[in-house]
């Protein structure tokens, strides 16, 4: 289990990073964490390496106001640890917790996360519940892509030969939400079997806002929009929840793999769903109805 | 075969510069350039924890990182640990509960332990248990090991244990 | 033993210390946690080579052509070889003097055609493996499939297609046993409980991946493989019949070996080919297997479709018993254990340590195009303990008696052993309810069924389950662990000599692979010839060290090595004792050994082991030459049967009632292993087994295709447990005395591995007790629960 030969480029600046993806079959590493097993496997053999790792301000997470940015070469492990996440998306945290292991937190970068894309990933389903933006630089400069876009299928996104992700822009959800995530998986820090995420705001005694993502049951992060449109407005109740948790799975197509049928990934969407909207409720301000 | 390219790291706090090809992982570098074979390789996709070494002052996993990306880093192997002679606490802990028997998977355990007594709050066994679940061990079933951790924890936090 | 004074070289009386029972602190561990292991992946010789092997991605397929020329034109490639290439090279044949046993030819190299996902079809040698691997990716092979049988019971139908032609059936063997009248007993029988029972197959899975460096010596003819190998004397055995070398031309030697459970028992066919590269091109070979390579070509295990039924009365007295056993053995029976190993121990262990008058075991093994299965911890056990302490629990459950009582009722009791169960089979004293005893006692067992009977008022899934077991273990020369295999597994000689500067050196071939054998052994020698372990080096794993031996495995090196040590220890002590009579000028029944000195007993008259040695080897005046000893001693150990080791477990689960997913709360061992040497490493081993035995239980399956493609090739898929999935245990000894035995000490290394899956299941099944759904099928995984619960409660269950 031998990675093939690749020429390796370090870049400096984000310049050099597009200049040197300008080529017929380069990659970028930064973390590494899920590339390179697939190229010690084999699975993967650019010819071309193109490493972020040395590009400054990538690694940062900022205080936008009405949003955060958190660079593509933060680590699951800071973010795991950023007091600024904590206080505005407590989720996140949460979740990082679920990401591998010790190791594997310290050097995987969310950038990577998100290009991987790994539809049980954790990366992806956090973006998609917190309306969050992948921001994507390219030879003409930058784009940004919602989670439902730029998630195309499994292990496949929007992202051209060319381009990198940046970043990830999430913006500050209203005071009072409350956010949960719950996930089953095999063994402590596999990948998911199913992922869930929820953030709910409680307004006089009903859901005034409600989002549930949902992971390793579509090509990428899926929004359960049905479940949301119909809960909003139900009295801010567990009985409310549970009288929805058909929707969450509606129109939900997952695949039977090695370890889960479909069946019971659908079974697993309306356990999970119910916990984490549960929780969620509960970490609300207001919720008293 | 590829350019080669020449890095120059810290290694146990000596100075190193090698030419290598760019695709040698940094376990191979490790063990096959270094002759630092301490560091062992259990499954080379990142899973099983038996490459796990320090690099800049971080528990990391060798066989999934390029030899290349560790130019200019400082990287801490268990042949940079204590000495046969002068064990630091973590592995005079580890003989004492006897919390290893083959060996091949202890180096990565001292490894993350390092990262967990420096960074983490290990309050409970189940946290212990938690910070260990990337490194797989297939002898001692962790019983040992979790004690042992639990020991070095309290020491650490000043608490007082059984013994 | 009592504990006797006597006076030190100071002359102050001292307790002479004892070694054995205590918690000594392993001599490995210093090298080991320092990084100063030397595993056969750390070796580096001059003008080494690297290998590495292409391997079949057809499990049933006839070679058409493998095109090598790209690959040898790679730079860094020296050669690319294949079975043609090694004409006189003889294939793999694992003999059994057991009827009705089919020996596959196993090739080192395949010809004409692939059995197997993994089979090795050629070997590339480079001056890297990063070379090695690409050269790999230019060999191109054309294949005729053949079809697949992937199925055990698919592959007995008469039109199944034939893995080995020359045999005309895929069945390799087929074996029965009987006592008394099992159909009549059965049908008489009052009441009866059966199910049709699945274990599928697991990964040994040692940390450390198979190794090989052979190293020749061209000056002398000669090789040294250095492997990970748990039988470095059964390699060195197979090796001069295959290499046409003298056994003191071939040298084995198991260096630092990371874990073994069976998996680095036997022979292989990379193990060959480095020894044969290696003197074809004159220079060092080393292969390394990477961890695919390990899922795919190390020896796997278990894998059995089991049905079985129990015939019991409305007392709850056993009467019958039956089991017919279908085991999937894989492509090729392997040397030497043979694919009967594992398949005809489950029907050997099926009645386990209970009174069941009538048995009848009934197994068949089959060849199938995945690859061979062989030792691994436990061997047919875990699955036989599975299915006959299900059936217990699902006959108490009938008779609505606890499952303790159950057992305790049926139990063989302390004063019927020997105890010949329907198998053959004969337990020799052991403490079977002891450890029941023990266990409940330990677990606060009644307590515990409160707790249970509050959680399910609750609704919450709560089980509690129990698994009580014998196995035989450092079994002798009267029986061979394998059936039929013609290689000595019983008896192990040790050799104990004090060399010129007083320095205890004991050599054994038993080969450690992490079961502290350098630490255990020490304790023995240095309590017997009055020493300190840490004065004693032991000499294992090395075959050139020993005239015969065969290594470690089958929970046998305590038993044997043990034996062999304080046998062999004992005649050095009297060698210098005579000596020490002489220098001292007193009696020989008056001189005492201790601490690395010989004295006359209630003096302060005594002289060190080097100044003993010093006199015997170099002062040629100190001794008239009749006195003259030579302080080295050799001795056997037989156990001839073998001991019986014993255990019950007890685990308590829960299970989430949403997820499926199910934690362990509670796991205690009381076990008896007779006479503790070290309870550290007795622990140890218990944690470890019971660990693989969880994995076993919930977590691990190597999973093929209808193609006989392995679909979990890595360790994201094939999920062994970690820290998380293993819950803190707790572990109680039973220390029943073994009569005619040196040490007293029964084998224990496997028996962790044996308890905790039926522990688990039954557990399960306790807690789904009211859906009434019974575990038949290991593991049982948050999928299969899934199922198991949809099929009672119907889509939505509970959430």
């Amino acid at each position: 289990m031998k990675p093939a030969a690749f020429e390796y480029v370090r870049a400096a600046s984000l310049a050099e990073a597009l200049a040197a993806l300008d080529h017929d079959d380069a990659k970028v590493i930064a973390g590494g964490q899920s590339l390179v097993p697939m190229m010690n496997f084999r699975l993967a053999q650019p010819a071309r390496l193109v490493d972020i790792n040395a590009i400054p301000d990538l690694n940062r997470i900022e205080d936008a106001g009405t949003h955060v940015v958190i660079g593509a070469l933060v680590r699951h492990a800071q973010a795991m640890c950023s007091d600024l996440l904590a206080a505005r998306f407590p989720v996140v945290a949460e979740a990082m917790a679920h990401v591998a292991h010790l190791a594997i937190r310290n050097r995987g970068s969310i950038g990577g996360s998100l290009a991987h894309a790994d539809p049980s990933a954790e990366w992806p389903l956090v973006v998609a519940l917190l309306d969050g933006e992948i921001v994507v630089a390219g030879p003409d400069g930058e784009r940004t892509a919602a989670a439902e876009d730029f998630f195309v299928a499994p292990l496949v996104t929007d992202l051209a030969e060319d381009e990198i992700v940046v970043a990830v822009r999430l913006p500050v959800p209203p005071a009072g939400c409350g956010m949960a995530f719950d996930e089953m998986s095999r063994r402590a820090g596999d990948f998911a079997i199913v992922s869930a995420g929820a953030l709910v705001r409680v307004e006089d005694g009903v859901f005034a806002q409600v989002r549930l993502a949902l992971g390793g049951v579509g090509d990428g992060p899926v929004r359960a929009r049905a479940f949301e449109d119909a809960l909003v407005g139900k009295p801010a109740t567990p009985q409310a929840i549970a009288g929805c948790l058909d929707f969450a799975v509606e129109d939900l197509e997952p695949e039977s793999d090695l370890h889960a049928s479909a069946e019971y990934r659908l079974h697993l969407v309306g356990v999970l769903s119910g916990r984490v909207l549960e929780r969620a409720l509960a970490r609300a301000s207001g919720s008293a109805s | 075969m590829s350019r080669r390219v020449d890095i120059a790291l810290t290694v146990n706090g000596e100075p190193v510069t090698e030419s290598i090809e760019p695709r040698m992982l940094l376990s191979d570098f490790l063990r096959d350039r270094l002759a630092l074979t301490g560091t062992h390789v259990g499954c080379e996709h990142g899973v099983c924890g038996a490459c796990t070494v320090e690099i800049d002052g971080v528990s990391a996993r060798a066989c999934i990182t390029f030899a290349v990306q560790a130019d200019g880093s400082d990287i801490r192997t268990v042949e940079g640990l204590g000495t046969i002679a002068g064990m630091d606490r973590v592995q005079q802990a580890f003989r004492k509960h006897h919390a290893l028997q083959c060996g091949y998977c202890t180096p990565g355990f001292l490894m993350t332990v390092r990262d967990l007594l420096r960074n983490h709050p290990l309050k409970t066994d189940d946290d212990i248990r938690d910070g260990l679940s990337g490194n797989i061990c297939r002898c001692t079933g962790y019983e040992h090991i979790v004690r042992a951790v639990r020991e070095l924890a309290d020491e650490r936090d000043g608490v007082r244990g059984d013994d | 033993m009592t504990e006797r004074a006597f006076p030190s070289a100071s002359g102050l009386a001292e307790t002479r210390p004892k070694y054995v029972g205590k918690p000594v602190q392993r001599l490995e561990d210093p090298r080991l946690l320092t990084g100063a292991g030397r595993y056969a992946a750390d070796i580096r010789l001059d003008r080494m080579v690297h290998a590495a092997f292409a391997r079949s991605d057809q499990a049933h397929a006839r070679i058409v052509s493998i095109d090598t020329d790209a690959a040898r034109e790679l730079p860094g490639v020296i050669g690319v070889f294949m079975a043609q290439d090694f004409p006189d090279l003889p294939a793999i044949i694992a003999p059994s003097r057991m009827r009705d046993y089919r020996a596959t030819a196993c090739a080192p190299l395949a010809r004409d055609k692939v059995r197997y996902v993994g089979e090795p079809l050629a070997v590339v040698v480079a001056t890297d493996r990063y070379i090695a691997e690409d050269a790999l990716a230019l060999i191109a092979v054309e294949w005729e499939p053949l079809d697949v049988a992937a199925d055990p019971e698919t592959a007995l139908a008469g039109d199944a297609p034939l893995l080995h032609e020359e045999l005309g059936t895929n069945l390799l063997f087929e074996r029965v046993f009987e006592t008394g009248e099992p159909d009549a007993a059965m049908r008489d029988a009052p009441l009866r409980v059966s199910g049709r029972f699945r274990m599928h197959r697991k990964s040994p899975l040692a940390m450390e991946p198979r190794c090989y460096v052979a190293e020749p010596d061209r000056a002398r003819d000669a090789l040294t493989l250095y492997g990970s190998t748990q039988v470095p004397g059964i390699i060195r055995d197979a090796l001069t019949g295959l290499l046409g070398l003298p056994g003191s031309r071939i040298r084995v030697v198991a260096p630092d070996v990371g874990g073994g459970f069976g998996g680095k028992g036997s022979l292989y066919p990379e193990e060959i080919m480095v020894c044969v590269l290696a003197r074809r091109l004159g220079r060092p070979v080393k292969w390394t297997s990477d961890r695919l390579e390990d899922l795919t070509s190390t020896s796997q295990g278990f894998d059995e479709i089991i049905d079985a039924e129990l015939g019991f009365d409305t007392d709850g007295n056993l009467l019958a018993l039956t089991g017919t056993v279908v085991g999937d053995v894989g492509a090729y029976s392997i040397y030497p254990w043979t694919a009967a190993l594992e398949p005809v121990q489950v029907v050997s262990f099926l009645p386990g340590p209970y009174r069941i008058p009538h048995y009848r075991g009934a197994v068949r093994g089959v060849a199938t195009p995945k690859p061979p299965t062989g030792p691994y911890r436990g061997v047919g056990r875990p699955a036989a303990v599975f299915v006959i302490e299900r059936l217990i629990d699902m006959a108490a459950a009938k008779l609505g008696i606890d499952p303790a009582d159950m057992r305790r009722a049926n139990l063989v009791r302390a004063g019927e052993f020997p105890h010949r169960i329907g198998s053959g089979l004969v337990w020799d004293r052991s403490g079977f309810i002891e450890c029941l005893d023990a266990a409940c006692e330990t677990v606060g067992y009644n307590e515990l069924r409160t707790t249970q009977a509050e959680a399910r008022a609750a609704g919450r899934w709560f089980g509690i389950g129990i698994a009580s077991y014998a196995e035989l273990t450092g079994i002798g020369s009267r029986i061979s662990v394998a059936p039929g295999m013609p290689i000595n597994t019983g008896t192990e000689t040790a050799s104990v000599r004090i060399d010129s500067t007083g320095a205890v050196t004991a050599v054994f071939a038993v080969a450690s692979h992490g079961q502290s054998l350098e630490t255990t052994l020490a304790q023995i020698v240095a309590e017997e010839l009055g020493v300190r372990p840490q004065d004693v080096r032991i000499v294992h794993g090395d075959s050139a060290a020993t005239s015969h031996g065969t290594g470690t495995y089958a929970s046998r090196s305590a038993v044997l090595g043990g034996g062999a040590a304080i046998l062999t220890a004992r005649t050095l002590r009297d060698k210098v004792k005579r000596v020490a009579s002489h220098l001292l000028e007193a009696g020989v029944e008056d001189i005492e050994t201790g601490d690395g000195h010989v004295f006359v007993r209630g003096t302060d008259h005594g002289v060190s082991f080097a100044e003993l040695a010093h006199a015997v080897y170099s002062d040629m005046k100190a001794l008239p030459a009749d006195k003259r000893e030579i302080l080295e001693a050799m001795e056997t150990f037989d156990p001839v049967t073998g001991t019986t080791a014993s255990a019950t477990h007890i685990a308590a689960v829960e299970i989430d009632p949403g997820t499926l997913s199910v934690r362990i709360h509670r796991y205690v061992v009381a076990e008896d292993c007779g006479r503790l040497i070290n309870p550290l490493v007795v622990d140890g081993q218990v944690h470890g087994g019971v660990a693989q035995g969880i994995g076993a239980a919930l977590l691990e399956e190597l999973r093929f295709d209808e193609a006989g493609q392995l679909l979990t090739a890595s360790l994201a898929d094939y999920t062994v447990p970690s820290a998380v999935e293993v819950p803190s245990m707790e572990v109680t000894h039973v220390e029943t005395e073994l009569p005619g035995n040196p040490g007293g000490f029964r084998g224990m290394g496997e028996g962790g591995a044996i308890g905790a899956p039926a522990a688990i299941a039954n557990a399960i099944s306790d807690a789904l007790a009211p859906l009434g759904i019974e575990v038949s099928e290991l593991p049982v995984t948050p999928e299969r629960l899934f199922r198991l619960v949809q099929a009672v409660l119907g889509k939505g269950g509970r959430t």
